[in-house]
């Protein structure tokens, strides 16, 4: 009996849409909507009137429901974002709402995704159901430059995205964009930019970008940024995630890799992990890796103090077996990270019977 | 909750999470299915799932499944009249043993047909055990996975129950020859016998009052000395069978009343300690429920203690949908070479809330991790959906059958 289910397989993928006031969610999530790719697709929106659904192509609406003639179920929020999402996964699992395959998730143009990430990570029915797939942020094309500039949380937004969509491209120079992209590398230097106009993009472009299985393959070092993916090259030619450092600048957001050669016991692990981010977990804006835990490789990731249940994979993905971890972070210094890790690292548990 | 146009959780609904349909075979017509499931694998590399038919006219039919997204039946068989059902069979090799169970008692034939099937096209009888008598309907399941013996629920005709409802027990017939099956051993539940010493057993309430019978009879070659039998309104019974000449109680654990009975299948998972057992749903509309899948701790087998139960579908959906709602088979983790194996991942069929995978990794909080409801097939009396066998096979194809008129379904999880 030495097969094992796959732990994250039967998880439904929920994908946050994020961006400041004015970056073109709306724009966004009303040509999504209608896209003939998403059928079976939940989106939940802050509030549907803002939306404008052409009442042609409603074919079923509640309260807060309505279901959309190409099959995707648009919902918007009642309550709070963790009612909803236990509400429409309670509805699926008895038919009311027709079965959804993933969640796509609006959040207000202020809002935090950190909290968000830490409902799905906490709530026991959402982490038994949704797996968080990835973070999508929108950067206004034309007011990003000010807004990275004067907005921290337009800064912290970019710097823990997944992928980055550049909106309203057709609306300013190809100069003006460059060194916009620019400014999102000195806070983000690994997700891929893609330029979108007037809100139009493929769905497929927004999906599987987390780990989506416990067994290793090709797709887990692409989500752990150490396989080349056309995303990966779309728009500056920087690439790699892990294995080497970003381009050295000024700004107080940074990207920090970290390798260790020697395994870790999961105690002193997840003991450092968790010492750093109770101090440091505002600073801490993204972090992921794999890591060595007495020769299992164990997939971490987190934002900000949330980390999200780790997951042990079935193999190595590679020949690769030393621990590699990147962090995201803000005012902080690799060395500090670093020497925690390896302080830790170097603490083994007495042996079982010694005295 | 929604509003009109239609009412939301429909029986025509097909309702799904992390498994998909490969395909569908309505079985020309046919697709009453029993609970006798099993797959052979043939000599020039063919994979033919046999299924008992639930009722007369037809008795069995073999279906290629080699290529799961393109079945063929290969062969379809009759029953002598229409007074027989066989609901049950297994197949070891190139042996197959099917069931037969009369309507009523003194009716042939009834009892198992042996049969050799390594021309599948065309199984070939070997020899016909007969279970018949006065008081017999004959054989209502099979239990054969190494080749040997045969156990099996059954009557004889020298039985004769104290209640009719209690008239099939526990028999082992040896097979080592084929053409001559014997008797080697039996047991019953104490005080159902004409004749026993035991006063007869506490009956449940009259509605729910299904009988002191065997229904599964498993043993597994991790334990040859222990049969595993869902003893219906008798509970889980844990025999020692060493001496099948002399068959003796190990354990015994009944969670009815308060609940309403029949018992139908304790599947041990040795490595763990542990029992899933499961009821079965044998009235519309919800009357018996509940009907669940039980988890009990069988560290100590004297003493089994029952920790949980499998997080059972939602009554609102489905207790009213249509048929039967709730427990009935579970993929039984058989030993050969075709068969799923897992003591963490259980597939069950719980009639119209459909099939449903469940991980049990943590046996006090077991997790929902799939199911597929199929939507109500065409023509069938319940209006819903009847899903009454399930078998897994080891590239973790799901094989899934309907009650009355819906066939087979062939699925694939995503796990």
């Amino acid at each position: 009996m030495t097969w094992s289910r796959d732990v994250l397989a039967g998880k439904i993928p929920v994908t946050l849409v994020t961006g400041f006031l004015g970056s073109g969610k709306t724009t966004l999530i009303s040509k999504l909507l209608l896209h003939p790719d998403m059928r079976r697709v939940a989106v939940v929106i802050n509030e549907i009137g803002e939306i404008g659904i052409d009442h042609d192509l409603v074919t079923l609406s509640s309260e807060n429901i309505t279901l959309l003639a190409n099959g995707c179920i648009c919902c918007s929020v009642r309550t709070d974002l963790q009612e909803t999402l236990r509400d429409l996964f309670a509805q699926r699992r008895v038919g009311e709402v027709f079965d959804f395959d993933r969640v796509i998730v609006e959040t207000t143009g202020l809002a935090d995704p950190a909290p968000v990430v830490q409902t799905l990570a906490s709530d026991t029915l959402l982490a038994a159901h949704y797996r968080l797939d990835g973070l999508i942020t929108l950067v206004d094309g034309l007011h990003g430059v000010g807004q990275i500039d004067q907005q921290t949380e337009a800064v912290k937004q970019i710097a823990i995205a997944d992928k980055i969509l550049l909106t309203k491209t057709d609306l300013t120079s190809a100069d003006h964009l460059e060194t916009l992209c620019g400014r999102i590398r000195q806070l983000n230097s690994q997700s891929p930019i893609e330029f979108i106009r007037q809100g139009e993009v493929d769905p497929k472009r927004l999906i599987d970008l987390g780990l989506s299985s416990s067994r290793a393959s090709l797709k887990t070092l692409q989500f752990l940024g150490e396989a080349l993916t056309d995303d990966a090259v779309s728009a500056d030619g920087a690439g790699r995630y892990l294995g080497q450092r970003s381009a050295a600048h000024n700004a107080a957001v940074k990207t920090l890799s970290l390798r260790f050669t020697e395994p870790f016991e999961w105690l002193s692990f997840s003991s450092a992990l968790e010492l750093l981010t109770t101090l440091r977990g505002p600073d801490l804006l993204r972090m992921k890796g794999i890591v060595n835990v007495d020769g299992d490789p164990v997939v971490v990731q987190g934002v900000q103090h949330i980390i999200e249940t780790p997951v042990k994979m079935d193999r190595w993905p590679s020949e690769d077996k030393d621990s590699r971890l990147v962090f995201i972070v803000r005012n902080m210094e690799l060395e500090v990270i670093r020497n925690l890790f390896q302080a830790v690292g170097a603490i083994k548990s007495a042996p079982v019977g010694a005295t | 909750m929604l509003q009109a146009p239609q009412s939301a959780s429909r029986a025509d609904q097909t309702l799904s999470l992390n498994m998909k349909l490969l395909a569908h075979h309505e079985l020309e017509g046919f697709g009453g299915l029993g609970e006798g499931m099993g797959m052979q694998l043939t000599s020039d590399g063919r994979r033919i799932l046999w299924l008992a038919h639930e009722s007369a006219p037809k008795n069995f039919s073999g279906v290629d499944v080699t290529d799961p997204q393109n079945p063929k039946l290969i062969v379809q068989t009759e029953l002598p009249h229409m007074k027989l059902r066989s609901n049950s069979l297994d197949v070891v090799g190139n042996i197959m043993v099917v069931a037969y169970q009369a309507t009523t008692v003194g009716i042939k034939p009834a009892g198992i047909d042996i049969f050799d099937v390594s021309q599948p096209e065309k199984p070939r009888l070997l020899s016909h055990f007969d279970c018949s008598g006065p008081y017999s309907r004959g054989v209502h399941a099979v239990w054969f996975v190494d080749g040997r013996y045969v156990h099996m629920s059954s009557g004889a005709a020298d039985f004769q129950p104290r209640n009719p409802l209690d008239d099939q027990f526990y028999r082992i017939i040896d097979i080592i020859n084929p053409e001559k099956p014997v008797e080697v051993g039996r047991w019953w539940y104490p005080g159902t016998r004409e004749g026993d010493e035991a006063p007869p057993p506490p009956r449940l309430p009259a509605q729910f009052d299904t009988g002191f019978r065997t229904h599964n009879t498993n043993v597994f070659p991790e334990q040859p000395n222990r049969a595993f039998v869902g003893y219906i309104d008798g509970g889980a019974v844990v025999l020692d069978i060493s001496d099948m000449k002399n068959i003796k109680v190990v354990s015994q654990w009944n969670h009815s009343p308060p609940f309403n009975g029949f018992t139908h299948t304790v599947l041990p998972l040795f490595d763990r300690g542990l029992w899933i057992v499961s009821d079965e749903c044998v009235q519309d509309n919800g009357a018996d429920w509940p009907k669940l899948v039980w988890v009990v701790d069988s560290r100590n087998e004297a003493n089994p203690v029952p920790i949980g139960t499998f997080p059972a579908p939602p009554y609102e959906a489905f207790a009213k949908r249509g048929g039967r709602f709730g427990a009935h088979n579970l993929h039984e983790n058989l030993p050969g070479p075709t068969s799923f194996r897992s003591d963490t991942i259980i597939v069950g069929s719980f009639f119209n809330a459909g099939v449903r995978v469940y991980d049990t990794s943590n046996p006090y909080q077991v997790q929902e991790i799939a199911y597929f409801v199929p939507g109500a097939p065409k023509l069938s009396p319940a209006g819903a959906i009847q899903l009454n066998d399930v078998y897994v096979d080891d590239r973790r194809i799901v094989y899934t059958v309907d009650r009355f008129t819906g066939g087979l379904y062939i699925l694939e999880m995503n796990l």
